[in-house]
């Protein structure tokens, strides 16, 4: 039987005990810019996904991306420009393999092990085996990111910044994404709910006020700790390109990155307003939008139904500063089971729900969302709607710095598990697989609830990958590295 | 209804057939998904049951361990009957496993000679923590049972609607009385037997009050223990080890099937004196936390966990902690790490490799990234689970009791029916 252990190459994750939250400080400039901004004025954009065929030109290649990366610096004009490379890409562009090990499990193995299926949710017709990308099948070298004021734009941007032929890289989808305004596909706003990180000069609710770490290797995380991050032997950096690390002899190559899970979400708007239509009645809502709303836990425009349960308000549609426990502890207002509760649950868990501590505890698992949808917008109806079979959804994008206890737990624990918050059989009613177990969405109300049994699916998995948004330095460092000796 | 008994017994394993055994123990566990091929099928009183390998080890001071075997189930009391009906139930299986340990004899036993066995191997638990006292696995199956017949109702009959809530209380007791195999809901469930009962105040009482006795002298004494913590506590190391592929892969393999996991994990006390004794004095402490205040669905905060148990083995030298817990192993440490880090740290930082801890309380588990690794290290894989109940998290199984309990009461009738 194996040893249960191996000894390790850095030392503890922090070895300071330090409160400080990193305020101020941030080094921007070294920062890739999609940390600071989604890019909302650039309308059009689009994911390459290759593999690295030559080390050497590839590396070459990155070391002429390296200056034209967008950074934390300053706002994006035109264009945008963004880049995060995979375990399977690091190895592949020559990081010595005992560097390689210093980072975090979950990333060198990948999102789709079958233990890290099951407990995302990722089964059946999500299950890796049938994905376009990403995975054993067609493991993601690297994600190049490119973003432009308009489809024009983007055009000529592309042919400046994608590789060129001959750069060692060989391509192995172009994931393009779609305009839909502030949308996503069903028809609901998205993106209202974002955390904020501390020291990026921007302020929110202070329910979202996220310390840096939790989304930036290199600065203090809500657990007042330096998240762990990846290092290089020191010999390994004979140009001193990356900063020091905190164990002596190694050199951190995580500082000023972070971690990005690529996930293509297909969506089947069809299906999801068919299932709408037709269940609303039993389910004793009055219509097809106020059932979806329901699920979702906002109205379509966005109003968050805490605040306004029974129709729709539109001056609300922006509110982003409201919490569950003093006005809807019951779910009364808003299912206990709708998505937006569920992926950021605010006050409403233990311990002590609408404490400070429950708080804190959810501040401990924000995901920063930065993906964007694709395919074209759905006719819509009237009633029956027919799938038109074209291919639509979002292009998911979420960055954290650990993503076992922030992407995982978020879409595990919370989305997937049929159990979140005392529910029974209760998944994610928009994005959960609903078979084998949790296809019941129950919805609380006077003097006892409804429930819907045996929802269809209306999000396929059909692509992922985790990845590695290194910060310039980084990306320099790679660039550099020396041909590997066999 | 019966309170729970925790048996744990623990055989060490001859060298020459360990191997065998191991290979035993993955045949009999088979399908992470099932129940193990051990006939465990629905065995009345049993809760939880597991089979684990503890493959052959060195101590802190170069002596050898053997492989042992070690078996743990959560039992409706009494005991010896549940027992007995799981070993006649596989008696084959556990005549071959128990043959792969010193001083059982061949491979043909019968029930008498494995119960004589297991029970020469016994061990006392530490302290032994379960969910809720008294909460029996026919009470557990039947609630449940009552649990998904009142929904159905409910989806039937949606008129109940327009009645109110008394109407609809009143209208469901009159349902349960009129069907025969749910009457029995509309009684409360029998507490323990009084004898128990008694039993639990007297030693919840007689506690306190000989610490209160001993206090004097635990005042006279603190002065000096806290000394010696510090000065352990500065001389501890304990380097990020993290745990290799294999063997997180073999744990892995075992885990998130459905909503309830096993945890098993053993680790090294420090050597010395103050280890030795600050580790009892914290899970006795800990003991009678989890008999007289722990008992009634939260484990100082934390809802997810059914059974939970430390053990000694090894003369004192190691100690096993297991448990049967909601959801994933990431949100089991972190539901540690944020409502009771002070409790893992007072009993874990006596284990050998545990993150460096401040007084005893601060530090250690706070430290996440450690702790976590720390966990794992130590985590062993469990190769034979038994589940009473594998879909039922420890809150459903705590509402659908609440549920029950309102059928039978006036009071509260608004937020009764929430729960369904």
């Amino acid at each position: 039987m194996a040893a249960p252990a191996v000894a390790e190459l850095h030392g503890p994750a922090s070895s300071s005990r330090a409160r400080q939250n990193g305020r101020g400080a941030l080094e921007v400039g070294d920062i890739q810019g999609l940390l600071a901004s989604g890019y909302g004025n650039l309308r059009a954009a689009t994911y390459l996904l290759y593999r690295v065929q030559s080390p050497a030109r590839a590396r070459a290649w990155l070391g002429t991306l390296a200056g034209r990366l967008t950074t934390a610096a300053a706002p994006v004009t035109t264009v945008g420009t963004n880049l995060a490379i995979s375990a399977n890409g690091l190895k592949g562009l020559g990081l010595d393999p005992e560097d390689l090990a210093t980072f975090p499990i979950e990333f060198l193995e990948g999102m789709a092990t079958p233990h890290r299926s099951r407990v995302l949710g990722d089964w059946g017709s999500s299950s890796p085996g049938t994905w376009r990308w990403g995975g054993a099948g067609y493991p993601v070298d690297i994600l190049l990111m490119l973003f432009a004021l308009d489809t024009a734009t983007l055009a000529a941007h592309r042919a400046a910044t994608a590789p060129p032929r001959d750069s060692g890289l060989s391509t192995i989808a172009e994931l393009e994404t779609s305009d839909l305004g502030d949308r996503e596909h069903f028809g609901f706003r998205d993106g209202i709910s974002q955390p904020v990180i501390e020291g990026l000069g921007r302020t929110g609710p202070e329910r979202d006020m996220i310390s840096p770490g939790e989304f930036v290797l290199g600065y203090t995380d809500e657990y007042g700790a330096y998240p762990v991050s990846p290092s290089v032997g020191a010999g390994r950096d004979p140009q001193r390109l990356l900063p020091p690390a905190t164990l002596a002899g190694r050199r951190d190559l995580g500082r000023n990155g972070t971690y990005l899970v690529l996930r293509q979400l297909g969506q089947d708007v069809a299906g999801f307003w068919t299932f709408a239509h037709g269940a609303a009645a039993g389910a004793g809502q009055p219509s097809a939008v106020h059932l979806a709303a329901k699920m979702v836990g906002r109205w379509p425009d966005g109003a968050p139904l805490v605040r306004s349960p029974e129709e729709d308000t539109p001056e609300l549609a922006a509110l982003n500063d409201f919490a569950y426990h003093n006005d809807d502890a019951d779910g009364l207002r808003c299912p206990l089971g709708a998505h937006i509760r569920r992926a950021n649950p605010r006050d409403s868990l233990d311990p002590r729900p609408g404490s400070e501590a429950s708080v804190a505890l959810v501040k401990r698992h924000r995901i920063l969302r930065r993906g964007r949808e694709y395919g074209p917008p759905f006719g819509g109806g009237p009633p029956p709607y027919v799938d038109d079979g074209k291919e639509r959804g979002l292009h998911f994008v979420g960055l954290c710095a650990n993503l076992l206890r922030q992407f995982e737990f978020v879409q595990g624990t919370w989305l997937a598990s049929p159990k979140f918050n005392g529910l029974y059989d209760d998944s994610d009613p928009v994005v959960g697989a609903h078979a084998p177990v949790g296809g019941s969405f129950t919805i609380p109300a006077d003097p006892f609830r409804h429930r819907i049994r045996g929802m269809p699916r209306f999000v396929t998995v059909l692509g992922g990958e985790y990845l590695f948004l290194p910060g310039l330095s980084a990306v320099r460092y790679l660039s550099s590295l020396p041909e590997v000796r066999t | 209804m019966p309170h729970q008994v925790g048996v744990t017994a623990v055989a060490p394993v001859l060298p020459a057939r360990e191997e065998e055994l191991r290979q035993l123990l993955a045949d009999i566990g088979g399908d992470p998904t099932a129940n193990p091929r051990l006939g465990f099928g629905a065995i009345e009183g049993v809760h939880y049951a597991r089979l684990f390998l503890l493959e052959q080890a060195t101590d802190l001071q170069g002596r050898p361990l053997p492989a042992e075997l070690v078996f743990m189930a959560d039992f409706d009391a009494p005991a010896a009957p549940r027992l007995r009906l799981l070993v006649s139930s596989a008696l084959a299986a556990w005549s071959a496993m128990l043959s792969c340990c010193e001083g059982f004899g061949p491979d043909d036993a019968g029930t008498a000679r494995v119960l004589a066995y297991l029970k020469g191997h016994r061990v006392r638990d530490a302290a032994y923590y379960v969910n809720t006292v008294g909460l029996s696995l026919r009470q557990v199956l039947a609630e449940d049972r009552l649990y998904v017949a009142a929904q159905s109702r409910l989806d039937r009959e949606p008129e109940l609607r327009d009645k109110s809530i008394a109407q609809i209380h009143a209208d469901f007791k009159d349902w349960l009385s009129e069907s025969p195999d749910l009457s029995w809901a509309l009684s409360p469930p029998e507490p323990p037997r009084l004898s128990w009962r008694l039993g639990e105040l007297v030693h919840a009482v007689a506690v306190p009050l000989l610490g209160l006795i001993l206090l004097p002298v635990a005042v006279v004494l603190l002065p000096f223990w806290l000394i010696a913590l510090r000065r352990h506590e500065g001389s501890d190391v304990a380097p990020l080890v993290r745990p290799s592929a294999a063997h997180r892969a073999a744990l892995e393999a075992l885990e998130d099937y459905g909503p309830v996991n096993q945890f098993t994990a053993v680790g090294f006390i420090k050597p010395g004196l103050f280890r030795a004794f600050t580790a009892r004095a914290v899970l006795f402490l800990i003991a009678y936390g989890v008999r007289h205040i722990y008992n009634r669905g939260s484990l100082a905060g934390v809802k997810t966990i059914h059974f939970a148990r430390w053990t000694y083995i090894d003369g004192g030298r190691r100690v096993i902690f297991a448990s049967n817990y909601d959801g994933s192993v990431e949100n089991y440490n972190d539901d540690f790490i944020d409502k009771v880090a002070w409790g893992l740290n007072a009993v874990f930082s006596n284990g050998a490799g545990y993150p460096p801890t401040r007084w005893l309380l601060w530090g250690g588990a706070r430290q996440e990234e450690a702790f976590k690794q720390y966990l794992r290290v130590h985590q062993v894989p469990t190769q034979v689970w038994y589940a009473g109940y594998r879909t039922l998290t420890a809150v459903n199984i705590t509402n659908n009791a609440s549920i029950r309990q309102g059928f039978g009461r006036q009071d509260g009738r608004e937020r009764w029916l929430r729960r369904l």
